[in-house]
């Protein structure tokens, strides 16, 4: 077994975990609001670029932004549907309409897509690099690229934009952000827009690295949960971090241990944090 | 005031002895029955879901590892090691409650979206190892359980009909249970620790007791439901586990309104009605379920009894003293 | 000077399940001046300002109009009243903790124009209106004293452009010197071209800035008039005793 193989198998697999949190990370921070319908979204998302692609024709650099739009789409309808929950801050009822959502769509790929696995290959995915004695593709390359643009853009945006400081204000007291002339109910749908887009963007460009079902949302959800809370509850640099060092975590185990338990065992890992210090993961609205 | 209770009785008594008929009223054919005995053990597996959710506020997503608790042991018990369901029952129930304790400790100190995070992250870690560990029989599952059958009492079971008796037992003593607790000193503090933490503290309620009590009373009931449903269906793979269960779960318990006793019976008839008579096909029934649960959430503060106000006031009043009669005739 | 209110309201009522915890016929504030609306505990004062605004952290009931210069802005959402310019300090937290004292300064308003009679102060203007606030422009709003957050809040206020300014209760938590303080600057800020009205427990400091004084009790108007009108009265010698007992 090669270690440097497995290090960078290890950095891929971060990248690819820290995009595929993206969106929750900012829903937490932003809206303190969760989406447990997140991996489905991830799902559609894998599914709308496979359409794309291979049944619409489209080139994938195009196939992604349509994936988005999709994205885009299903987080404002979501998001829409629970605003009266949300403005409640009714965090139990959200967490159960999501999953919901996320059951809906479920289905509703299945229906569309039909429920065999796909592969979803993209110019990039089939594009082998040696180096060395190293393997990976493109399209690993392109995931690290985008990962590290994607949180070097937000982490900029939220903390230096207008835009940023209302979603932060709105974060941390959201009638105060009231009476600053922010219209809270937009920021809300704006978060779960971008949530959609994230994840979209996420699907479109890690899915190709493994087959795809419509039946993976559920699994996908404990990755970013796993990434989110290790991170520190809605910290973007936190998310970072977190992404990678799960990444290395499941590769290394994956090689040494058992790839079937991988991600049993990362969560394990999480279950011993929460219990040693669950205070030290208390959510810090707005906290970056 | 005798005379009264006395009546009571009757008047609630009633009812419970008339479902016991209901599938013989519904024409008493192979699906009927298969189709209330499912409604009953589904249910059963709900009202376990019910108090956490209803009365204590939080949202378990690990329900279904209880029921699958309980449908493996049953399973392993039976199939493999040659017992009776009475010693099955008893298994299912304390697995259920080691796992319960287990999860309870780990999530003590959790509350709300990371409570619910860590129960979901536990029964998706639970479906893979069910899929993988070859004790559990892995993606085959576990084949070979045999009927129902307490030999001790002449008693068993080959087909739905002849387990429907067991299944309405075991509906009826969840009811019971899930009736007597929202009476009792633990369901009142359950309530107190959900809506005011901090007035429950002053009242010298403690909340992680408190919880962690629920949780224990809240396992075995789910778990039970998981013991029959090994028996009905004579094999278990990890498809128990899967989003399905949670997601009718979750709907059984919020579908009518929360906190209404026979709300998570209701529930499950509902559901399964439309699924085995009135079928979409599978895809079209998720997105069904899917929306129901979203449309009663988020449109439907109190339920689809609240949008009859009147029937609301009647639906309680009827519900309420059903647990109260029960204890004198069982 | 008997041109239109700034900010008038009608027949305002304001129940919560059921218990009307306010209810007045008229109240107004002209243009530069100052009223103060003073009572004691639990009068309706907060209820006041927090429903001319439409805006509480509880879900009230209310009824009747505000008018912001005739126009009625009852059926508005909160932020849509903030964007025409009626502001509300609230009491209590009134910043944003965990952003510093120069991030709660920029602005959260759009580009367009305040309009008429409303002056957009710039970050400058409000330092050199509160040079406390200047040398603390990099600390948190968690650093900050009470005092300071309070002259934060007004300066938020400021930046956003009012055309009527709401001050609910700027003197709690603070010591006394600094109370006449901050009500000092509130009536620089009136003589400057500002309309505010502001409520107050304390009726003693209230009365020496305000032109006009309103007396709350239990959710009506039970004496209203000019400052020197009302020092004399004593209903408010009641009241002013009443929040000092």
């Amino acid at each position: 077994m090669n270690l440097t193989q497995q290090l960078v198998n290890g950095i891929v697999l971060g990248h690819a975990y820290a995009l595929i949190a993206i969106g929750w990370t900012v829903l937490l921070g932003v809206a303190r609001l969760v989406n447990f319908g997140h991996g489905q979204m991830y799902m559609l998302g894998a599914f709308v670029t496979w359409y794309g692609i291979s049944r619409l024709g489209l080139p994938y650099i195009l196939a992604i932004p349509l994936a988005m739009l999709v994205g885009v789409a299903v987080g404002y309808v979501m998001q829409r549907v629970m605003l009266q929950l949300t403005l409640k801050q009714d965090l139990v009822s959200i967490m159960i309409v999501t999953l919901g959502f996320g059951y809906v769509l479920h289905g509703a790929a299945a229906l569309f897509f039909g429920s065999t696995g796909q592969i979803l290959s993209t110019p990039l995915s089939m594009e082998d690099v040696y180096w060395g004695d190293l393997w990976f593709t493109y399209q690993d390359i392109a995931i690290v690229i985008v990962a590290i643009l994607f949180f070097a853009a937000l982490k900029y945006i939220i903390d230096r934009t207008r835009l940023g400081r209302l979603a932060r204000m709105v974060a941390e007291d959201p009638q105060l952000a009231e009476l600053a002339g922010i219209n809270v109910k937009r920021v809300y749908l704006g978060v779960f827009a971008f949530e959609g887009a994230a994840v979209a963007l996420a699907a479109a460009l890690v899915a190709p690295r493994t087959p795809i079902l419509t039946s993976m949302g559920f699994d996908e959800v404990i990755i970013t949960f796993v990434v989110v809370v290790l991170g520190g509850i809605g910290s973007v640099l936190g998310s970072y971090l977190a992404g990678l060092a799960l990444g290395l975590f499941v590769a290394f185990f994956g090689a040494f241990v058992s790839p079937a338990y991988a991600m049993a065992a990362a969560f394990a890992v999480l279950i011993a944090v929460l219990v040693i210090r669950p205070g030290g993961l208390a959510v810090s609205p707005g906290g970056r | 005031m005798i005379m009264n209770t006395g009546l009571k009785t009757i008047l609630f008594a009633a009812p419970a002895v008339l479902g016991f008929f209901v599938p013989m009223a519904l024409g008493g054919s192979g699906a009927v029955y298969a189709a209330c005995v499912l409604v009953a053990i589904f249910a059963v597996m709900s009202y376990g879901l019910d108090i956490i959710v209803s009365d204590l506020g939080e949202v378990s997503l690990a329900h279904t590892v209880f029921f699958a608790a309980g449908a493996y042991t049953t399973a392993l018990l039976s199939a493999s090691a040659g017992m009776g369901p009475i010693l099955s029952l008893a298994g299912s129930i304390l697995v259920a409650l080691a796992v319960a304790a287990l999860l309870g400790f780990v999530t003590l100190q959790l509350r709300e979206f990371v409570f619910s995070l860590v129960t979901y992250a536990v029964a998706v870690v639970a479906a893979t190892i069910a899929q993988n560990w070859s004790f559990l029989g892995g993606s085959d599952g576990l084949r070979g359980i045999p009927p129902f059958e307490i030999s001790l009492l002449g008693f068993s079971a080959r087909n739905d009909q002849e387990l429907w008796p067991v299944a309405y037992l075991l509906l009826l003593v969840a009811i019971y249970m899930v009736s007597s607790f929202r009476r009792s000193k633990l369901g009142k503090a359950a309530m107190m620790v959900h809506l005011n933490q901090r007035l429950a503290v002053t009242s010298g309620v403690d909340p992680q007791q408190t919880r962690l009590q629920v949780f224990l009373l809240s396992a075995p009931i789910t778990a039970s439901a998981g013991w029959l449903y090994a028996y009905q269906r004579a094999y278990i793979s990890a498809d128990v586990l899967e989003a399905y269960f949670l997601i009718l779960m979750l709907t059984a318990v919020v579908v009518m309104g929360r906190r209404l006793l026979l709300g998570p019976l209701a529930g499950v008839a509902l559901i399964l009605v439309q699924e085995k008579f009135f079928s979409f096909g599978g895809y079209v029934d998720k997105i069904i379920l899917g929306s129901v649960l979203i449309v009663s959430l988020a449109f439907l503060p109190n339920g689809i009894i609240g949008l009859f106000a009147s029937i609301r006031t009647l639906f309680p009043r009827r519900t309420m003293p059903i647990g109260k009669t029960i204890p004198e005739r069982s | 000077m008997n041109t239109r209110p700034v900010l008038e309201t009608t027949d305002l009522k304001v129940a919560y399940g059921g218990n009307l915890a306010l209810d007045l016929p008229r109240i107004a504030v002209r243009e530069r001046e100052l009223v103060g609306v003073v009572g004691a505990n639990g009068a309706g004062k907060s209820t006041l300002v927090n429903s001319l605004l439409g805006w509480s952290r509880g879900s009230p009931k209310v009824s009747g109009k505000v008018l912001l210069d005739g126009r009625d802005i009852s059926a508005l959402p909160p932020h849509e009243r903030v964007k025409a310019g009626l502001l509300l300090i609230p009491e209590g937290k009134l910043v944003f903790t965990q952003m510093s004292t120069e991030e709660n300064l920029a602005s959260t308003a759009d580009d367009a124009p305040a309009g008429q009679g409303r002056r957009r102060y710039s970050t400058d203007e409000v330092y050199a209106l509160f040079p406390r606030l200047y040398e603390r422009r990099h600390h948190l709003g968690s650093q900050l004293s009470g005092g300071e957050r309070q002259m934060l809040g007004i300066a938020r206020a400021l930046r956003l452009g009012p055309r009527a300014l709401l001050l609910d209760e700027p003197s709690i938590g603070l010591a006394p010197r600094l109370v006449s303080t901050v009500l000092e600057t509130v009536r620089s800020l009136v003589d400057s071209g500002l309309t505010v009205l502001l409520v107050e427990q304390n009726v003693h400091a209230a009365i020496e800035v305000v032109d006009r004084l309103i007396l709350l009790e239990r959710g009506r108007i039970l004496a209203e008039g000019t400052a020197s009108e009302m020092r004399d009265d004593p209903r408010i010698a009641e009241a002013y005793l009443g929040a000092h007992v």
